[in-house]
């Protein structure tokens, strides 16, 4: 059955239908791309995929996603996802995730991928993303659409030091789009309403396939030694190849150190460092900001309250004191720290964040907290 | 030599330019005068690859620091961000 199955596969030369079988892929988003990746790979044989996604099934994702049914309305995307990939080969290992990548996947699980598939939908999950298979030197294929245009992005981080990042090439625009989404630096505001990009499944089907070739590419072990885009016209059928180019002063991959190694440990501040050699005043990153304390200048001018929690779990609403009502409150937001200040101030916390990173004589050191 | 003749466009090819710019202007120069003089779209990002040497131009980089010569074309693309 299993063999039959393959059996037109089987007849071209070149496909390595065993290597696809044991190849190991994770898809980071179940949308309208990430419905025709999950898909494509599925057919291809790829025996163990992972998808990711936090979302729920609307009625407008009918008209992009090949999973999805009107029966599924309001269900987990990955999960739905997930099902409709074992109905179509029974042979896949499949398994769903329903949440964000970013709290879900370990170092070790983003490592554990031949390549993962990059299908969100916005710049800050394709940062993080990319971050993540830095750090583990996972092959990276970032994609995207809008009504017209697919575009594939492949990031071999497999071949070396030397590949350019997802962020080399960003403009500032991007950040400045990002921004937008906050006050203060670091608070989402409240208000903030995302513009949609309308997409069809022209454009998502084509990068789709796009995406799961570069990945077969990865599995046949075909790895370029450099990063290489695609942008597609899907109007026109006229497709541009172009190699990215790596900046050296990218934020994204220029922090990081001609090595990187990982340590897992408790995140309680106390015990983080124990057993690595540092200088009080050294510095360290956290994955993400960390607000440390709020203070209304009305209510208490002199009283600083210790918060020490992940940014995110806060809002723009917090600049307004709950006792006077006033735009009053000083928020402190950082996310680097000297290793003194976090012995002297914060050793009774724990840290509120992915990792962090320790950067000692060009080598980096990633923290992840358990 | 200070300046360069470009063959700037889209990627859609519907907008394309002839002209001539001082090579220290960089990739984010060139992207803010396309849209600014072509009216692109301001709710999308841009990036600008030379179709001469298959290669993208860094927003920070400037054109002499890139390599750009005369007769290059170069493509501003967007940077698509939806999924």
């Amino acid at each position: 059955m299993k063999a039959e199955r393959y059996q037109r596969h089987s007849l071209i030369d070149w496909f390595p239908q065993e290597k696809i079988k044991a190849a190991k892929i994770g898809i980071v988003g179940c949308g309208a791309v990430g419905n025709e990746v999950a898909k494509n790979l599925a057919l291809l044989g790829v025996g163990n995929l992972d998808l990711y996604d936090f979302d729920k099934i609307e009625v407008h994702n009918l008209t992009r996603s090949i999973l999805f049914r009107e029966s599924d309305i309001g269900k987990s995307k990955s999960e739905v996802a997930a099902s409709k990939v074992q109905e179509l080969d029974s042979n896949v290992n499949v398994n769903a995730f329903h949440g964000d990548f970013w709290d879900l996947m370990t170092l070790d699980m983003v490592e554990s991928y031949d390549c993962i598939i990059c299908c969100v939908d916005n710049f800050e999950a394709r940062i993080r993303l990319n971050q993540l298979c830095l750090i583990t030197k996972t092959n990276l294929i970032n994609t995207g659409i809008d009504s017209k245009f697919c575009q594939i992005e492949l990031f071999p981080f497999q071949s070396g030091n030397n590949v350019a990042c997802f962020e080399c090439n960003l403009p500032n625009s991007a950040y400045e789009r990002m921004q937008q989404r906050y006050s203060c630096g670091w608070l989402k505001k409240v208000s903030f309403i995302e513009k949609k990009i309308p997409t069809t499944i022209i454009t998502s089907s084509l990068t789709g396939s796009l995406a799961a070739s570069k990945a077969l590419n990865l599995i046949r072990g075909e790895t370029p030694s450099a990063a290489t885009r695609i942008l597609v016209n899907s109007f026109t059928g006229v497709s541009t190849i172009s190699l990215i180019q790596q900046s050296c002063e990218c934020i994204g991959c220029s922090s990081f150190g001609d090595s990187i190694s990982r340590i897992s440990v408790s995140p309680k501040i106390k015990s983080s460092f124990k057993g690595i050699t540092y200088e009080s005043d050294d510095q360290i990153s956290t994955s993400e900001p960390i607000l440390i304390s709020m203070r209304c200048h009305n209510c208490e001018p002199e009283e600083n309250n210790i918060i020490f929690k992940n940014s995110s779990n806060f809002d723009s609403t917090v600049s307004t004191c709950r006792k006077c009502g006033e735009d009053s409150v000083d928020v402190d937001i950082n996310d680097t720290f000297t290793l003194s200040e976090l012995e002297n101030k914060f050793s009774d916390y724990s840290f509120p964040c992915k990792y962090v990173h320790y950067k000692l004589n060009n080598q980096s050191i990633i923290i992840e907290m358990e | 030599m200070s300046e360069v003749n470009l063959i700037i466009r889209t990627a859609d090819q519907t907008r394309k330019a002839e002209v001539t710019l001082d090579l220290t202007n960089t990739g984010a120069d060139i992207i803010q005068a396309s849209v600014d003089n072509w009216a692109l779209p301001t709710d999308t990002d841009y990036g600008l690859v030379s179709t001469s040497s298959g290669k993208t131009i860094l927003p920070n980089s400037s054109l002499s620091d890139s390599g750009i010569k005369d007769g290059d074309v170069l493509e501003v693309q967007p940077v698509l961000v939806a999924g």
